[in-house]
């Protein structure tokens, strides 16, 4: 009952996204608040697969990659009914975010990695090839599961601290990194795969 | 091998529970001396994998969870963390549980442990000044090599090349558990299925292996999480949550 529930809600879901993205490419007003995709990294940066948050290279660049929301992979029978505008409905579009991200320079191609799954979704990566140096590494897809029960309204009013607005980027210089450990099986897999296709 | 240097200290990274345990020491002591205390937390980080591992099935842990070793032949390390545990799952209402999974597995707590317990024992070593950043979990105590505080990025849980606050100080533990990475590995231990809400939670406090639970916990509760985190006394915390907004506590100690 409840999953029957689930999948017709996110098919309403889907479909509403659908018809908001036709209508106004871009520009839901979740997608204007969040910092918008940045062009390629013009720097050349060794891509490591194998570390996760390491110290310095945070320091000097925030690398592009796509707007925070797109990692959420398109997954509409999980989500529950939203209002349009809202960043699972932004990620819906499959253009928006990698047309933005294109390379202002000819020389550099993007070459997709194989979708993996694992038992929480859909992983899939993208890499940013300038010559025969890989320059970026984009999750173009990552699980991300169920839907968001917080809205800031409601937690401001009993909630001591800051916040409520969109995560930004820093790019200041640190000394160290904490984060969630490590990068998935799967990543590994759709980022050997794109490499492979790549060179 | 002397080598030129322009900073005091020493850093060292190595692949330890399958994660990346860094030692920065910050001392401008011998070369030798340096060389001695890392090589001390490291053959320490080893030894707690090799206790705690749930991937070896040779582990004090897995050898516990098959019932192949009671808990009165149990080593001291083992029965202070399930000790431990049973604490944390008392302390944040069932949602940080070591056997969420269905099996034994502490790793929420040992892996902050582990490197609270190194920082411990290169403070009392003399070596005053030091970070160990054990996958993302972070002890740090008196001043970087740059003579200043410690300043501790909390990643941005979108890309992993960015953050998206930092952190100063010169006696921290800082935590984060968060979703970005391997999926939905935490699971509400009530429903038995991943959490959702909260993308990313950072707790700060005096033990890194209390932050980490707490972390861990916060994760697991969703949105309920804020609300906790926010009643917590002696910590502070930063989190993201699955829309892509961010809270913090005021006392966090946010720097530019």
């Amino acid at each position: 009952m409840r999953r029957a529930l689930l999948a017709i809600t996110g098919l309403a879901a889907s479909t509403t996204a659908l018809v908001v993205f036709k209508g106004s490419p871009g520009a839901t007003q979740v997608a204007q608040n969040l910092p918008t995709a940045q062009p390629v990294n013009p720097t050349p940066q060794d891509v490591d697969p194998g570390t996760g948050p390491t110290a310095d290279p945070v320091a000097g660049a925030p690398t592009p990659s796509v707007a925070p929301s797109a990692p959420a992979s398109a997954k509409p029978s999980k989500s529950t009914a939203r209002p349009p505008g809202s960043p699972r409905a932004t990620t819906k579009a499959p253009t928006a975010p990698r047309t933005t991200t294109k390379a202002p320079q000819s020389t550099t191609r993007r070459v997709t990695g194989p979708g993996v799954d694992n038992e929480y979704g859909f992983v899939q990566v993208q890499i940013v090839v300038s010559g025969n140096r890989i320059v970026d590494a984009v999750s173009l897809s990552l699980p991300s599961g169920g839907e968001s029960d917080i809205h800031s309204d409601d937690v401001s009013s009993r909630y001591d601290g800051t916040g409520g607005e969109v995560v930004q980027k820093q790019s200041a210089n640190v000394n160290t990194v904490s984060g969630a450990t490590e990068t998935s099986n799967s990543y590994k897999q759709s980022l050997r795969g794109a490499i492979e296709q790549a060179f | 091998m002397p080598t030129a240097t322009i900073r005091p200290g020493l850093c060292r990274v190595e692949q330890i529970m399958g994660t990346a345990i860094t030692v920065d020491l910050a001392d401008d002591l011998p070369p030798a001396t340096l060389r001695e205390l890392a090589d001390e937390v490291f053959a320490w980080m080893r030894e707690v994998d090799a206790r705690f591992s749930t991937y070896r099935p040779d582990s004090e842990v897995s050898r516990f969870d098959r019932g192949e070793v009671l808990l009165s032949e149990a080593s001291a390390p083992l029965r202070f963390v399930l000790e431990a545990c049973a604490d944390l799952w008392g302390a944040t209402d069932g949602f940080f549980d070591a056997y969420a999974t269905g099996r034994l597995d502490p790793s929420g707590f040992v892996k902050g442990w582990a490197a609270q317990i190194a920082s411990d024992r290169l403070l009392a070593a003399g070596a005053a000044n030091h970070c160990v950043n054990a996958g993302g979990d972070v002890r740090v105590r008196g001043c970087a090599p740059t003579g200043a505080p410690w300043r501790v990025g909390i990643r941005h849980p979108w890309d992993a090349m960015a953050t998206c606050l930092v952190l100063t100080g010169t006696d921290l533990a800082v935590a984060t558990s968060g979703v970005y990475e391997r999926g939905r590995h935490v699971l509400d231990p009530r429903r038995g299925a991943p959490a959702s809400g909260l993308r990313s939670v950072t707790v700060v406090g005096p033990d890194l292996g209390v932050a980490d639970a707490y972390a861990t916990a916060a994760l697991a509760m969703g949105a309920a999480g804020l609300g906790w985190l926010n009643g917590l006394d002696g910590h502070t915390h930063a989190v993201v949550t699955d829309d892509g907004r961010q809270f913090h506590s005021t006392g966090l100690p946010v720097t530019d």
